[in-house]
């Protein structure tokens, strides 16, 4: 027992006590921090605007003048001030019932953008009769440019084509889509701007012609208010009292926990992969296993690393946690999720350990390694990648089938436990059972191929030959 | 006296490759055991299977009186061909981490592994990492980790590899310590003379049979001198065609410092001392004793000759070369 406790010690200060180590720790939030503020940058620095002419064939002549004024600075500031207004009113949504103030985060602070970032679009109206093939031809040649100083030439990039029934309705009184043509490499923003003021000036046009409106006496602004979808002020009733709902960033939980849960078992069983690849090949392994048998050795590495797992997963988990102290919204978590997060912790962590300390003692070099790591490596991806899935639904068959796979259910369960649906009783200690026996298993089978790979060297086994290892006696 | 190895009918295979066929050994506790053999002979096979770092096909082992070397690893002290280090790691932490494991307690271990490195010239490499030091300076930290838990038996794979002329002086001093302190040792290697200035018992081995197992004094007493080493003092030519009438001397050679007799397998050196030198006047008679590479060869026979060349090749390499040997693969296969 000293034995194990002296080679799980050393394992852990030869990790921890790095350089490496201890500038990856501290560095990976700085990091983070960095590229978010790369971005937030990025996006404040916008090019200058685009420049082009939009022509317009408007075969129900009943447009132009809406066009024009859809399409004049005082409607474009309009329409960047909701623009604004529509992402500060996603930031509030997040970000109710917590103490963060909207207006602190960049999104939520950001000034309506100045008109010189809508793009600088002129205006050419085409005769009725012109021929699309005709008025299209420019299209292909167009030059999609930004501002320049000293150049006024624009070319068309865009055309619009609105056939009199868009605007009057046809026979069945259905109202077709109008066309849009567009040059190649337009930025998608320009094209929702030409469409949606397009749209505006048909759908005012539509009102401000129809006879059956025109007898109620409503004019256009006033049938939008009455048309448009009401949002609920959301609360959520516990026996504590009603609480404001914590918004969408309470969707952010079970993603936060199962990247806590994969970094810290991958991290650290990673490090334990690399170590007993290099014993192997630094032929350490013959003078370890003079002085301790492979499984005290194994054992040893095991809980060594759990120790580095386990700090990992303390800090990350602790910083996360005075993150939402501070914006007090610690109350999204619960404590035994933090339970189950320990719990899940321990059997993800000795299942995959088991597993790399079967693969680095099996193979001589890290390259080997990898090849064989490739299996573990899917199956604890299938939560990474749907994950969004099963917290959208957290009880589908999906979800549930996953719950009992081993290798991916800690994640999986991690997920469901935190997600918005209770998960049915009896799957937890299911769950956890089959986890149990999955690290069980692993473990068995790990210590046979250790004992018998620490001291092989040359080709690489393949799975038939680690499948004879694990039946030997 | 108790046996500290016993070793019966063990057969080990690697695949189709027979490495250890049907081997008894009985090392006696307190002696000084030289297992000899070429590369790939079976040496590293036998004692990686007495260290129960690989397991035997057939047969029985036991070692200081337990059935495996698992149940007294505390007692054993082991340096493997192989040579490793944690790189990263540095030397004093290394040799105390070696030495807990060993089953030491922690207290005056520091003293200890200082003590040492003191002793085999390494006093300054204590807070050096393993990786800073030179091939041979590594080697002897990896004797230091094989005998500082002061064990009963220590088996050195082998020890002298890759050593200067310097350190192998050195390191048969160690070994010899070791031998007086009353400890039981094995030491593998495949040049010879280490073994001949050092052993009590030496024990062959070849294809994985073993040719010879005896105590060095009586390898002396059955392996007679057979050679005659002849310098006269007057023409070489002469005096051979006057010697090659004598009883018992089955052929002559001249060298280039004189004339060796091969004697016949039983003749009377003695007696042919004594007509060599009543026929021509000589500077110097010897009988030679003949080497351990020269009963080596003789035992294995039929393909002595290529042998011979393969082992001349090797001790010459090992006297000069203080680089490390490459084995390419840690299993003798």
């Amino acid at each position: 027992m000293n034995k194990i406790v002296s080679i799980a010690w050393r394992e852990f200060a030869a990790t921890v006590f790095t350089k490496g180590f201890i500038m990856g720790i501290v560095m990976t939030p700085v990091m983070l921090a960095i590229v978010a503020g790369a971005i937030t940058l990025m996006k404040k620095q916008k090019g200058p605007q685009i420049v082009g002419s939009v022509a317009i064939i408007d075969r129900s002549n009943l447009l132009e003048s809406r066009i024009i004024s859809n399409f004049s600075d005082d409607a474009v500031k309009k329409e960047l001030d909701a623009d604004s207004e529509r992402a500060k009113t996603i930031v509030k949504e997040a970000t109710k019932g917590t103490n963060i103030d909207p207006n602190a985060l960049p999104i939520g602070s950001m000034p309506t953008p100045p008109i010189e970032e809508a793009p600088l679009l002129s205006l050419e109206f085409l005769p009725a009769d012109t021929k699309d093939d005709d008025a299209k031809k420019p299209l292909e040649t167009a030059e999609v440019r930004r501002r320049e100083a000293g150049r006024a030439d624009v070319s068309r990039i865009a055309l619009v084509v609105i056939e009199p029934s868009t605007v009057m309705g046809d026979e069945k009184g259905d109202y077709p889509n109008f066309k849009t043509f567009y040059a190649d490499r337009l930025d998608f923003q320009v094209k929702d701007r030409i469409e949606r003021r397009v749209a505006r000036a048909v759908v005012d046009t539509r009102l401000a012609n129809d006879k059956r409106i025109a007898s109620t006496g409503l004019n256009s602004e006033q049938l939008r208010k009455i048309m448009g979808q009401p949002s609920a002020d959301a609360m959520t009733v516990t026996v504590g009292g009603d609480k404001t709902d914590k918004g969408q960033l309470k969707m952010l939980v079970p993603m936060g926990f199962m990247m806590l849960l994969m970094m810290s078992v991958l991290t650290s069983s990673q490090y334990l992969l690399t170590s007993t690849v290099e014993e192997k090949s630094n032929r350490v392994m013959e003078v370890l296993l003079s002085a301790v048998s492979p499984m005290q050795l194994m054992t040893g590495k095991i809980l060594g690393y759990m120790a580095v797992g386990l700090l990992v997963l303390f800090l990350y988990g602790s910083l996360g946690i005075a993150g939402l102290i501070a914006f007090a919204l610690f109350d999204i978590i619960e404590p035994m999720q933090l339970v189950y997060l320990v719990i899940f912790f321990a059997i993800a962590y000795f299942l995959i350990a088991s597993l790399m300390a079967a693969i680095g003692a099996a193979v001589n070099e890290m390259k080997e390694a990898q090849a064989m790591m490739a299996p573990v490596m899917v199956i604890v991806m299938i939560p990474w990648l749907t994950w969004f899935l099963i917290q959208r639904a957290p009880n589908s068959p999906l979800a549930t089938t996953l719950s009992f796979i081993p290798g991916a259910n800690p994640f999986v369960m991690m997920i469901r436990l935190c997600g918005s649906e209770p998960v049915p009783t009896w799957q937890i200690p299911v769950s956890i059972a089959v986890g149990i026996a999955s690290v069980i298993a692993a473990g068995w089978a790990a210590g046979k191929v250790f004992r018998v790979g620490a001291l092989m060297y040359g080709k690489p086994p393949n799975f038939k030959t680690l499948w004879r290892w694990i039946k030997m006696a | 006296m108790t046996n500290a190895i016993e070793i019966k009918g063990v057969t080990k295979t690697f695949g189709s490759k027979l490495a250890v066929n049907n081997l008894d050994l009985i090392i006696p506790q307190g002696s000084l055991y030289g297992f000899i053999g070429p590369n790939g002979a079976g040496k590293t096979t036998t004692i990686r299977m007495i260290m129960s770092i690989i397991f035997p096909d057939s047969g029985n082992l036991s070692v200081l009186g337990k059935a495996s070397a698992i149940e007294s690893k505390d007692r054993i002290g082991y340096l493997p061909e192989e040579r490793g280090l944690y790189r990263k790691m540095k030397v004093g932490p290394f040799l105390e981490y070696i030495a807990k494991l060993k089953g030491q307690d922690s207290a005056g271990l520091q003293q200890k592994v200082k003590f040492w490195l003191d002793k085999v010239g390494l006093a300054d490499v204590y807070r050096k990492k393993c990786e800073e030091l030179s091939k041979g300076m590594q080697q002897k930290v990896q004797f230091i980790s094989a005998v500082i838990h002061e064990p009963d038996l220590i088996i050195l794979d082998e020890p002298f590899s890759g050593l200067d002329p310097i350190n192998r002086r050195l390191l048969r001093s160690l070994i010899d310590e070791q031998h007086k302190l009353g400890r039981t040792l094995i030491f593998s290697t495949h040049a010879m003379f280490e073994a001949e200035q050092l052993c009590t018992h030496l024990f062959m081995i070849h294809q994985g049979n073993k040719v010879l197992d005896l105590p060095l004094a009586d390898v002396w007493k059955k392996y007679d001198p057979k050679i005659l080493h002849v310098e006269p003092l007057g023409s070489v030519d002469e005096a051979a065609a006057k010697l090659a009438g004598i009883e018992g001397v089955v052929n002559v050679v001249t060298t280039t410092t004189g004339i060796d007799l091969r004697l016949h397998p039983h003749a009377n050196a003695a007696a042919a001392v004594s007509a060599v030198a009543a026929r021509i006047p000589a500077r110097m008679i010897e009988i030679r004793r003949p080497s351990v590479e020269d009963i080596f060869v003789e035992l294995v026979g039929g393909d002595a000759a290529a042998l011979k060349a393969e082992l001349d090749g090797l001790s010459s390499e090992e006297s000069t070369d203080s680089l490390p040997r490459r084995s390419p693969a840690g299993v003798e296969s």
